[in-house]
């Protein structure tokens, strides 16, 4: 750790790790209620669940982007992190609201929740993945705002690099669109216009950005390729992303009350959202087979090379799988946008956090470069096990969406919703059979923390050009 | 390892063509793509093993790539009949699979080319001259 602000990082992974490991509890009970209906109920409701899976997901991410970004930054910026007190204070807040958050999901009704926290005075509550109330809300828009400071002050004060530009960019939009999450219009289709201004433009946005800002940094440090080339894929790949992904946006309004043109545009240009995703993974192996060193933290390169593939199989080739408006017309809402979502979140977002916590933890509690062999190998096991498990999930819903899309809505005689969810039981039963694997691999990358601590780290070999 | 960014072997540049083309035929131009690598294929059977070996491994790839995705999908609608939900749970699933693991393989065989290496292509890919820089 070249930096001693940097420590602040450590915080927000070990909260993020918790929180992951809260989020894949609260799935697999989801996935269990899927086929044995009232399995926790009352006392943990399907569409509470579903809630707490969803948010942890989201708050696990932002607190993984955040400490990625202190830990980063100051390495790229060359100087210590400006307020780093601020860094941790906004920590112990947001863990807090979090916490306070999920236990009021958990112990109040929805409606009592909304009354409790006077969402009368700002409605914002009751949307998908925005449930949070608003008091929370306003409570991340302070911690995004400090947080920014910090970063931006560090950056502006001093090295500008292209990465923590890019960086940068990344997490202001990220604050930026989350404004939206206070516009809360009657209209149901202006509703749902703007409310994708927060979900899309995050994820097929602003936070692309941040991914592939983190996999550069990740890449620089471990390949020792040089920088400028590294910078000019990222250039490309940024720009990519935001001419396919923005007005991409489009693949959300096909059947929603907007005009038919989005049914053109969404679909051209949601059909070149691979492409940045295709770059990605063809950047990081080119820079990984380029190498002129062989960094000893192995496990952060595996992690930065399969957030590449997945990410570019979850949210390149799952997406466009149902982002054809004609396509979409039979499969939208259906278990296929499940499967895409699931691999595509797991690919690009998942991984590319456990590949910074890869690459940093060392650092961070005192090691020089890398983990031990042993804890390396542990943690590998479980890049296969939550990897593999993860590309299992998406086949199952992937057939379960088929067989949904057919029987539900292309047969000649086509049958109820529920009927239908009964006759595809078997993939959601082999679901939450992957589910459990991914659990214990998700155990097994936790463990992995704290194998061999005592033992020494493998020395760094330096390539010879051939 | 890794040659030097600067240092081109002989064949680099059709060596890259190869697997662009391997690749525009699954993603972009499927048939015509296919076409132009036959007849590159054809015309440069005196290029340098890095370039041979890499037309080699994409055209036979491409050969498998239509026997897996065209063939084996026409015999699953085939087996299972044109009406059946299973069936198209099966033919969608297994195609997106098999066409994204082609990718892949043609995603790393571009990384290959661009770095002036051989490679072959896992279960489909021929064996690899002995002269092949790797």
């Amino acid at each position: 750790m070249k930096y001693q602000s940097q420590s602040v990082a450590k915080l927000y992974f070990i909260a993020a790790i918790g929180l992951f490991v809260g989020q894949i509890l609260f799935g697999l009970v989801m996935g269990l209620q899927y086929v044995v209906g009232d399995f926790l109920f009352p006392e943990i409701p399907f569409n509470v669940a579903r809630m707490v899976h969803t948010n942890l997901l989201i708050v696990w991410l932002l607190f993984g982007f955040m400490g990625s970004a202190y830990y980063l930054v100051p390495e790229e910026a060359e100087r210590e992190l400006v307020a780093p007190w601020l860094a941790k204070l906004m920590f112990w807040i947001f863990l807090a609201a979090g916490a306070a958050t999920i236990v009021g999901y958990l112990l109040l009704s929805y409606s009592d929740l909304a009354k409790l926290t006077q969402d009368d005075l700002l409605p914002t509550m009751g949307r998908e993945f925005l449930e949070q109330p608003t008091i929370t809300k306003l409570g991340i828009v302070v911690v995004a705002l400090a947080f920014l400071f910090s970063i931006g002050m560090t950056i502006l004060k001093g090295r500008k690099t292209v990465v923590n530009l890019v960086l940068l960019i990344g997490l202001t939009g990220l604050a930026v669109f989350f404004l939206f999450s206070f516009y809360n219009p009657e209209n149901l289709v202006l509703d749902k216009y703007y409310w994708w201004w927060v979900v899309h433009l995050w994820v097929e946005g602003v936070w692309e950005l941040i991914l592939g800002s983190i996999l550069a940094f990740i890449l620089i440090k471990t390949t020792g390729v040089d920088r400028e080339v590294i910078e000019k894929w990222l250039y490309v790949i940024i720009a990519m992303t935001l001419i396919t992904g923005l007005i991409g946006t489009g693949h959300h309004y096909y059947w929603i009350g907007t005009p038919a043109f989005w049914q053109w545009w969404g679909s051209i240009f949601s059909a070149m959202e691979p492409i940045p995703f295709f770059m990605m993974t063809i950047f990081a192996f080119n820079m990984v087979n380029r190498r002129r060193r062989n960094h000893p933290n192995k496990a952060a390169v595996l992690w930065a090379l399969g957030t590449a593939v997945m990410a570019f199989l979850g949210a390149g080739v799952w997406g466009f799988l149902h982002t054809l408006a004609p396509v979409n017309y039979y499969t939208h809402g259906t278990q296929i946008t499940a499967a895409h979502g699931h691999m595509a979140f797991y690919g690009a977002y998942v991984m590319i956090v456990l590949a910074m916590i890869s690459y940093a933890m060392p650092m961070l509690r005192g090691r020089r470069a890398a983990n031990s062999p042993r804890s390396q190998v542990l943690e590998m096991w479980s890049f296969w096990l939550m990897t593999v498990s993860m590309v299992f999930i998406t086949l199952f819903l992937t057939g379960a969406g088929i067989l949904q899309t057919y029987l539900q809505r292309y047969s000649d005689q086509p049958l109820d919703f529920m009927t239908v969810q009964d006759k595809i039981s078997l993939f959601y039963w082999l679901r939450e059979l992957a589910g459990a694997v991914f659990l214990i691999g998700l155990v097994i990358y936790v463990v992995s923390f704290f194998a061999g601590t005592d033992e020494p780290e493998v020395a760094e070999k330096v390539e010879v050009d051939a | 390892m890794p040659s030097s960014m600067n240092d081109e072997r002989p064949g680099t540049r059709l060596a890259i063509l190869a697997e662009g083309l391997y690749l525009a035929n699954l993603l972009l131009i499927p048939g015509i793509a296919f076409l132009v690598l036959l007849a590159l294929w054809r015309r440069h059977r005196d290029a340098p093993p890095l370039a041979r070996s890499h037309l080699q491994q994409t055209l036979s790839a491409s050969l498998w790539a239509g026997m897996l995705l065209i063939v084996a999908n026409a015999m699953i609608l085939l087996l299972g009949g044109y009406h059946g939900p299973y069936t198209w749970a099966i033919a969608i699933t297994y195609f997106t699979m098999a066409h994204s693991t082609l990718i892949l393989f043609g995603m790393i065989g571009l990384v290959r080319a661009l770095a002036g290496q051989c490679w072959r292509y896992p279960l489909i890919g021929r064996p690899l001259p002995p002269d092949c820089p790797q």
